[in-house]
């Protein structure tokens, strides 16, 4: 058998992959794996507390909401939105990025410098006011969540990947590319892509992280998917109106958050300790 | 005076720098906000108003005008500190933002102090620990406190303080029954000037938990970015020299690595500044607390355009403030910046 490269056999990589599987297996085989309808309202027992605490209801494992939803079954269906935001989100992010990362990194000189404005001009608003205004722009529902986060944070990639190819740029294999005769779209994917991917690879993994954390806000305040579709965000506004009968129904879905959110952070960490290639060895492990 | 004259250099560039980036900023908001598919003139009227008076209604408010006059317009008014009227409270966008305006910047304030020191001491600490066992314990910690942002640390602190433990209020900036002083707006600083020791007690009880949501939610970064400068300092040459004169590990550390390492953590905290004024939006919502971003949360409930704008605009100063104020401290500890 083949070893394993490197960076699988990093712990923390190997945390991040488990935790994100399981999350993948929830949103795929969600219907199979929730014990009821995420949407089926029981008005007779709202707000039923979980299974191990009095008065819990075998039916509803981790209790239910204000209108009687099944909480264990919202949140798993919830991880289909999280993680369709997640991936969407930050392959279109690092798709724009990139794209001006490498052509300012590459070309310099103004192009370079009206990047960088642009960049700033983006970076002057919180990126949670900006995509707030651009949900009210755009309208609720999945896809416009998806295109304000790639609209937010593309600057994210830019900014970081852009430095980067500026050191490509310089190197001698990059010159004698240039030499060679080799057009500049094909330098700078058969040339300089291939150094800064792993650097691309690591920043995605943890946008992915941001981009469940903001669905999660939209939702919370009602900017995100219709209220049909179960999020985390919207059982957590549920949740805080009713904190003080169901304090449980606020935990279970800040747990899922912060579960998803760790397991590409810790993913991302993982990436950067293997792949990049200025940390030393002993740095590395 | 040297130091002065740098400093009023550097502020006057951005200053003007800033200029430009707001109206591009203010042109963006317009336009976003623009293509949304509500009618403010049908909304400022009551529902049984006729076509007639709707049409007159656009007419008066520069609706039928294009696009770039009604920018215009709205840039020209801007400048006479005129952002328009709430179609829904009623009342002038100026004045809104004026009143909640001092209760985000006390809560920002406060939380970046808390953020400050929570990430000087943890990078310390992060620092003091390397090459021990501890160290890879710390950094998985602070790589667990990063997944965490401020919006579930502060229905995490709620849950914990105002809820199981009931110890901490987590609704608005007082309780009920206490006297409100209004001077400048800010609520902690009015109670002290006029002498209300208990409403300051108060309010001060009101802002623990979420200035400590936001404040812990920032400082990871922050520690992880000052260890790591740390060691980098001490990688250098006069850390040993400093050893061979026999100075302590203390001295050598508070004068001579901080002194260095305090500079990348500080351009960071720009930054990362800039993103907790944001954040405060989600922690107003969570406490109920009555500043510009529980403001423009009802807005965009409400579709109400003139506030959208305002208080958007009003953010993306606060964070041009932020970044220029930022900027000038660390002219200030930097000397290889001063001369030039």
């Amino acid at each position: 058998m083949r070893p394993l490269p490197l960076w699988l056999k990093s712990g923390r990589v190997q945390t991040g992959l488990v935790i994100i599987f399981i999350l993948a297996v929830c949103a795929i085989f969600a219907p199979y794996l929730a014990p009821n309808d995420p949407n089926e309202q029981n008005l007779l027992s709202i707000l039923t507390p979980p299974i191990w605490a009095d008065g819990g209801d075998a039916m509803f494992p981790l209790g239910t909401d204000s209108l009687g939803r099944c909480v264990l079954s919202r949140l798993i269906f919830g991880a289909r939105v999280a993680l369709t935001v997640a991936f969407s989100a930050s392959i279109g992010a690092m798709i724009i990025g990139a794209f001006f990362a490498h052509v300012a990194g590459y070309f310099g000189g103004w192009v370079d410098w009206l990047i960088g404005r642009v960049v700033e001009i983006w970076l002057s608003f919180p990126p949670v006011i900006l995509s707030l205004i651009l949900m009210v722009g755009l309208g609720t529902g999945l896809r416009n969540v998806v295109l304000a986060i790639v609209l937010v944070d593309w600057t994210r990639f830019c900014r970081v990947l852009r430095s980067e190819v500026i050191v490509l740029r310089r190197r001698d294999y990059v010159s004698a590319a240039q030499l060679v005769g080799f057009s500049h779209w094909r330098t700078i994917t058969r040339e300089i892509l291939p150094g800064t991917l792993p650097l691309l690879i690591t920043l995605m993994s943890l946008e992915m992280g941001v981009a469940i954390i903001v669905e999660a806000i939209l939702s919370f305040v009602g900017m995100s998917v219709g209220s049909e579709t179960a999020a985390w965000g919207q059982m957590i506004a549920d949740a805080r109106q009713n904190i003080y009968d169901a304090p449980f129904n606020l935990i279970a879905p800040i747990f899922a958050i912060f579960f998803a959110v760790f397991g590409f952070n810790i993913l991302g960490d993982g990436l950067r300790r293997t792949l990049d290639t200025r940390l030393t060895q002993t740095e590395r492990t | 005076m040297r130091m002065f004259a740098t400093i009023a250099k550097l502020l006057v560039k951005r200053v003007l720098t800033a200029i430009p980036i707001l109206l591009i900023v203010s042109a963006l908001l317009f336009c976003i906000l623009r293509i949304l598919p509500v009618d403010p003139a049908a909304m400022s009227l009551p529902p049984n108003a006729t076509v007639q008076e709707v049409e007159a209604m656009r007419a008066e408010m520069g609706l039928n005008l294009p696009l770039y006059q009604q920018y215009g317009i709205w840039l020209n008014k801007l400048f006479h500190g005129d952002i328009g009227r709430s179609i829904h409270f009623r009342q002038d966008v100026t004045s809104l933002i004026g009143s909640t305006l001092p209760a985000t910047i006390e809560l920002a304030v406060i939380a970046m102090g808390v953020a400050t020191v929570f990430g000087l001491a943890g990078g310390l600490f992060l620092f003091y620990v390397r090459g021990t066992r501890a160290e890879a314990a710390m950094d998985f910690l602070s790589i667990l406190l990063l997944s965490l942002p401020e919006f579930l640390w502060s229905l995490f602190l709620l849950l914990i303080f105002g809820v199981f433990f009931e110890v901490l209020p987590f609704t608005g900036r007082l309780s009920p029954g206490f006297e409100r002083p209004v001077v400048t707006g800010f609520l902690l600083l009015d109670s002290l000037i006029t002498g209300k020791i208990p409403t300051f007690l108060n309010a001060l009880e009101h802002m623990i938990l979420p200035c400590l949501a936001l404040g812990i939610a920032l400082s990871p970064s922050l520690m992880r970015v000052l260890r790591s400068s740390l060691l980098d300092a001490y990688q250098d040459d006069y850390i040993q020299q400093a050893r061979l004169r026999g100075l302590s590990e203390k001295r050598i550390l508070i004068r001579h690595g901080l002194k260095n390492a305090i500079l990348p953590t500080l351009s960071l905290m720009g930054v990362q500044f800039g993103f907790l004024f944001g954040g405060t939006l989600l922690v107003e919502i969570i406490y109920s607390y009555p500043g510009m971003g529980n403001l423009m949360v009802d807005a965009i409930r409400n579709a109400d355009l003139p506030i959208i704008q305002g208080a958007g605009l009003t953010y993306c100063i606060a964070v041009l403030v932020i970044s220029i104020v930022v900027d000038s401290l660390y002219l200030i500890l930097n000397p290889k910046l001063r001369v030039r």
